[in-house]
């Protein structure tokens, strides 16, 4: 393969994390936040947690930071690159998906929250799941990337 | 295209498992406020919604012709599969409870409009017209009626529509379907305060008791 290919392929893997997980929290952080816009629409108190719960798919978008950040320490060849690329344009993927649901987990639970605040937490719990997930697939790129070869 | 409205659906208080309440939970004025958030197609398609709604709370006692025309006008217009089977469900009821009322009264089958006329029509001797495996509610339906009980025949009909429509909503959480299986139940809740008078009454009574306090039983 062209080895200018493999050098693209290499760059996209070291920032596809970043990029893919921003995306993520992008759309996660979207949904729950408008439920929550919507929330304060209709509630007299509690703002404060409605947002917290809210921001909770933006570490998705850290994740993917710290994967790029430990990709970046591996020396970019030839040999290296098709490693970079699979685990950070996969471990993003993941990272995409997951901060992408977790706000809909958390657009659900500000919803089911104000209408019965004593289950705030419970409700928070899938939202907490799902980023369960990507915590695995966070640690495990870590554990990966620590294999390519150079 | 499926739209979200996170911020819309999440405005709107929690309907109940149940429609008899003293009030809607949200008032029409407020709740045509947050529908303002709503984007213009979708927008139109609640219009058409709302009028077809508008149109379903006049009394049953319309002449056939004017059913069927207003229903061919509906199915031409409306375009959203949701709405339309709510309005299919809608229609198919009025057609049913119609030949009910007729056969009570002994008249002749409806001429009505929907998927079951042909069915009423060639089942007109049998008791539930063969369709009690799928509308259980005709059976206690006619009972009601038998009995004279018009009040409990409708919160009935209102019955069956709020639990099937909350069941389908459970299928649709912060979209458009959502928020239009949302206002098929407020419809409900909205229809029967208006027409329960002595809850109104009651209401009235509270709120003045609410505002003038102790004051309230002076005169």
């Amino acid at each position: 393969m062209d080895e200018s290919l493999l050098m693209i392929l290499g760059w996209t893997g070291i920032y596809g994390a970043t990029a893919l997980g921003a995306v993520g929290s992008i759309i996660g952080c979207s949904r729950a936040g408008q439920a929550a816009c919507g929330a304060m629409l209709d509630v007299e108190s509690g703002y404060g947690r409605l947002v917290g719960l809210s921001a909770l798919p933006s570490s998705q978008i850290i994740y993917g930071i710290v994967v790029t950040m430990t990709l970046r320490g591996n020396p970019l060849t030839a040999q290296s690159a098709p490693g970079l690329f699979a685990v950070g344009v996969l471990c993003g993927i993941a990272l995409l998906f997951s901060a992408a649901f977790q706000g809909a987990c958390c657009a659900s639970a500000i919803h089911a929250s104000k209408n019965k605040p004593e289950v705030f937490g419970l409700s928070a719990a899938p939202a907490a799941i799902v980023e369960g997930f990507a915590v695995f697939a966070f640690i495990f790129a870590l554990v990966v990337a620590g294999g390519i070869p150079q | 295209m499926h739209r979200s409205y996170y911020t819309l659906i999440a405005s709107l208080p929690h309907l109940p498992l149940h429609f008899e309440l003293d009030r809607t939970p949200i008032t029409r004025p407020r709740l045509n406020e947050r529908l303002k958030l709503l984007e213009d197609a979708d927008r139109d398609v609640i219009d058409q919604m709302s009028a077809f709604l508008v149109w379903d709370r006049q009394p049953l006692d319309r002449n056939d012709q004017e059913v069927i025309e207003r229903y061919d006008n509906l199915m031409r217009t409306v375009s959203n599969p949701l709405v339309r089977a709510l309005i299919n469900t809608r229609i198919n009821m009025r057609t049913i409870v119609s030949a009910v009322r007729r056969r009570k009264a002994g008249g002749s089958p409806p001429v009505g409009v929907g998927q079951w006329v042909d069915h009423i029509r060639r089942n007109w001797e049998h008791p539930e017209f063969r369709l009690a495996g799928r509308y259980a509610w005709i059976r206690p339906f006619q009972n009601l009626i038998d009995e004279g009980a018009a009040r409990e025949a409708q919160r009935l009909l209102f019955s069956v529509n709020y639990r099937t429509w909350s069941r389908m909503a459970e299928h649709y959480a912060f979209s458009f379907e959502g928020l239009i299986l949302y206002l098929a139940r407020w419809e409900i809740i909205d229809r029967w305060t208006s027409q329960d008078a002595n809850a109104g009454q009651q209401r009235f009574e509270k709120l003045i008791s609410e505002t003038l306090g102790e004051h309230a039983n002076l005169y």
